[in-house]
């Protein structure tokens, strides 16, 4: 690590472009802020759906759940959260690397985020994998089932795939753009053009970090008891 | 000279004269591309005019090849498949591809930013790439709908999507899902330009109730359609790989996707409902030449539904087994429903009373508009009764209900809107007579085709049937009928108006002398709306120089 004040004096100007629909930089920063709050509010209802099946088949078949719910990686589950949170971490360094204009240390934070990212998804993986020497993947034909009396427990860890992959798919989704951002990003000048973008990708990021402290405890948590 | 002066003089007038001035949008440039690759609201709104057109068209021959098949009672013109097939295209392309985006996308699109003095929406990229997204998934689905047949009608239900249908419901599905990204996106831009684009001086409260409507709309975009969304893609994932969530015999519950299905659903009513009483409100004050009667009540209505209308979809649900409770409840939320929606009747009609009355076309319509949705909504009313429901639930009583509100409603507004505006959006006039005559052909046969549903389902005609007992011939072949009636008077405007993109007399800018930002500007506006951009200092439909000479 290079010592800090030899960032602080490598300060570039901050700003942005404005577009020409804009009056004013305030305002477009804004309506760009605003948008991406819009856009998280959507996506958090598409969860919703998820999880409200969850919640139902809890209410409506408890013990079949709780025999399916202990089948799921809680250890791997919770690495996964804390993976997350410090991806949020180094995230929010990068974005206050932008607003201060140090341009090397925010496309370093940028990296370390896309890189816990892919850690996560890389132990998500392993848990799949892990699923599938067990038998509890009900939704493919040829591989038997390992609770096959237990109809409903199928419901839910069908349920269980379809959110941890709705969720795998932003992240992959979030780390491709994180990737191309940051190439953009650590060209000349970035900074006094484009700021806001940081900000805006960081509050996605936060986002899919959310989304899965919220998957978290509906699935692996409330139902281990 | 301030815009508030010009308002005193008898139209708010357009800055120069025609010499020197900018190109408007339609000839700021020519080629395809530059209509293709646009980011300017005008042309996209456009864009999805004319999409939004071929798939009316579509719907409507459907529409026609069923009321042809139900001229005989014994089903002999198209085998039961067939049938299932035509309603399915009917309502699938109605529902989904014309009326969901119709006014907001053409209209709001146009008009929105122009109406709030903005240069273009926030998103402008945002707004064109939502157009390809849309067309693609339209396309998509018609495709497969087309060549596969998908006989699941528009509600999708489970089980009989996921277990029984043997069609290509799976890439239908999934072209209605995409569809609702193109309206997420819409929304998202309006709900952000309507908070950050307005124009100096244009307060929330001098907004134009378009403006309100389609506000109140983007909510709903926002916040309804990612549950359709999802509830579709579980059915995707059910039938792809036996995911059993709405399947009984795994244990899941087929009602859960009508949930689902209906919490989005019944908000859509209203995504399609409510930018028609905006269109409405900005028809009334100006054929009217008076101030909208209650302004802040009509505003206030509009959130109003928007939101009340979450709590209502389990008023399609009373008959599946759901708790007494819960069916109670429902259905005193959806009489509560029609608290707003009657609020905005009485104030369109207290709007109308001692103004200085013009039936032309656009009034025509807004006329036609408000006795069709009391219609529709008081049956409404009769729905939302438990024990009325239990009686014409899925018969051609409901058919009927929501037709009013749909096509008597909506589509009514979206004609009235469109000759209103058509000078502004073309620089044209549309012929006055012929405009006329088609308005009230649409009512005559609107009112013959549907009317007789409404008797039809009390007697207990189910809705979705391809044979009926004889009794109910006649009242069959008057709906068939009238839909021919009806039928013409569609064609009528698709022919005057493409004539009178050339042939139409010029527009001047403000030709009904009505009040708003738009018509402060050119007929067709400049490429960035206004050659100088808007300051606000009066109030909405201010008419009142009008009302004192008369
Ligand atoms: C304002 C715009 C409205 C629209 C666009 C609309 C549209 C519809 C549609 C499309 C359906 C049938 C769905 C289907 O089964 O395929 C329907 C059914 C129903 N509507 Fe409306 N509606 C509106 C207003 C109302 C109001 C104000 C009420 C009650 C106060 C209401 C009560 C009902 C009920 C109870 C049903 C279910 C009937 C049944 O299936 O038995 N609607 N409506
Ligand atoms: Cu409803």
């Amino acid at each position: 690590m290079r010592p800090v004040l030899s960032y602080v004096a490598a300060a570039l100007p901050v700003d942005i472009a404005l577009e020409e629909q804009f009056t004013t930089k305030a305002q477009q920063r804004h309506a760009a802020k605003f948008g991406m709050w819009c856009w998280l509010i959507t996506e958090l209802l598409l969860f919703g759906g998820l999880l409200l099946v969850a919640t139902v088949l809890r209410v409506l078949h408890p013990a079949s759940v709780s025999a399916a719910a202990t089948h799921l990686k809680f250890w791997i589950g919770a690495s996964n959260t804390v993976v997350l949170i410090c991806s949020s971490l180094t995230m929010s360094g990068a974005i206050n690397a932008s607003r201060l204009g140090l341009q090397t240390l925010m496309v370093r934070c940028m990296l370390a985020t896309g890189g816990l990212g892919s850690v996560f998804l890389l132990l998500k993986a392993y848990e799949y994998y892990r699923d599938y020497q067990e038998h509890m993947v009900p939704f493919l034909d040829w591989r038997p089932y390992a609770l096959p009396h237990d109809h409903a427990s199928r419901l839910f860890i069908n349920d269980y795939f379809a959110a941890t992959g709705l969720h795998g798919v932003h992240l992959i989704t979030g780390i491709a753009i994180l990737l191309v951002l940051t190439r953009q990003a650590s060209r000349a000048g970035y900074l006094s053009l484009h700021q806001n973008r940081i900000e805006i990708f960081g509050l996605y990021w936060h986002f899919i970090d959310l989304v899965w402290i919220i998957v978290f405890p509906t699935l692996y948590l409330v139902n281990r008891g | 000279m301030s815009l508030s002066e010009s308002l005193l003089h008898r139209d708010p007038a357009p800055g120069r004269g025609t010499i020197g001035r900018p190109p408007d949008y339609l000839h700021d440039e020519h080629t395809l591309r530059s209509w293709f690759f646009s980011i300017d609201h005008k042309r996209i709104g456009i864009l999805y005019l004319l999409s939004i057109t071929f798939f009316f068209v579509l719907g409507s021959i459907a529409a026609g090849l069923i009321r042809l098949s139900l001229v005989v009672p014994n089903g002999a013109i198209f085998s039961n498949d067939t049938y299932n097939k035509l309603f399915t295209i009917h309502g699938v392309v109605m529902v989904w591809f014309f009326l969901i985006p119709s006014i907001p996308t053409t209209f709001g699109n146009f008009l929105l930013p122009i109406m709030i003095g903005a240069r273009d929406v926030a998103f402008p990229r945002l707004n064109r790439l939502s157009w390809y997204i849309f067309v693609c998934g339209a396309l998509f689905t018609l495709f497969t709908i087309v060549v596969g047949g998908v006989d699941t009608g528009w509600t999708f239900y489970a089980p009989f999507s996921t277990t029984f249908s043997n069609t290509w419901v799976i890439p239908a599905l999934l072209g209605v899902i995409v569809v609702g990204f193109s309206s997420i996106l819409t929304g998202l831009n309006f709900v952000v330009t309507l908070h950050t684009m307005r124009a100096p001086g244009m307060t929330w409260f001098r907004l134009p109730i378009f403006c309100w409507t389609m506000y109140a709309t983007s909510l709903i975009f926002l916040l309804a359609t990612p549950v359709i969304t999802i509830a579709l893609l579980l059915l995707v994932l059910e039938r792809a790989f036996g995911i059993g969530i709405f399947d009984p015999a795994l244990g899941g519950d087929p009602v859960l996707f009508e949930h689902l299905f209906w919490f989005y659903s019944h908000p859509a009513v209203y995504i399609m409902v409510l930018p028609g009483m905006g269109v409405i409100s900005e028809i009334v004050p100006a054929f009217a030449q008076k101030k909208l009667f209650g302004y802040r009540f009509v505003a206030y209505a509009s959130l109003g539904l928007a939101s009340l209308t979450f709590f209502v979809w389990g008023h399609h649900m009373f008959v599946n087994g759901q708790s007494e409770v819960a069916s109670l409840s429902f259905s005193l939320l959806s009489f509560a429903v029609a608290v707003p929606s009657a609020v905005k009747v009485y104030n369109w009609t207290a709007t109308i009373y001692k103004g200085s009355i013009k039936l032309d076309t656009p009034m025509l319509y807004a006329m036609g508009y408000i006795g069709l949705f009391v219609l529709g909504g008081l049956t409404g009313l009769f729905l939302a009764t438990l024990a009325i429901d239990e009686h014409v639930h899925d018969t051609y009583f409901v058919v009927a209900h929501f037709h009013y509100i749909m096509v008597g409603g909506t589509a009514l507004a979206f004609l009235g809107g469109l000759h209103y505006w058509w000078p502004k959006f073309t620089g044209r006039m549309y012929p006055e007579g012929w405009g006329r005559v088609s308005a009230f052909f649409i009512f005559i046969g609107f009112n013959t085709t549907f009317f007789p549903q409404f008797l039809l389902g009390y007697l207990g005609m189910p809705r979705r049937y391809h044979t009926y007992p004889p009794e109910f011939q006649l009242l069959n072949i008057l709906s068939s009928a009238g839909s021919l009636i009806l039928a013409l008077g569609y064609i009528f405007p698709m022919i005057y108006l493409v004539w009178s993109l050339r042939y139409g007399k010029r527009a001047p800018a403000n030709p009904w002398h009505a009040r708003g930002l738009e018509w402060m500007t050119t007929s067709p506006p400049p490429k960035h709306n206004f050659e100088t951009p808007p300051t606000v200092d009066f109030e909405p439909y201010d008419y009142r120089d009008r009302e004192s000479r008369v």
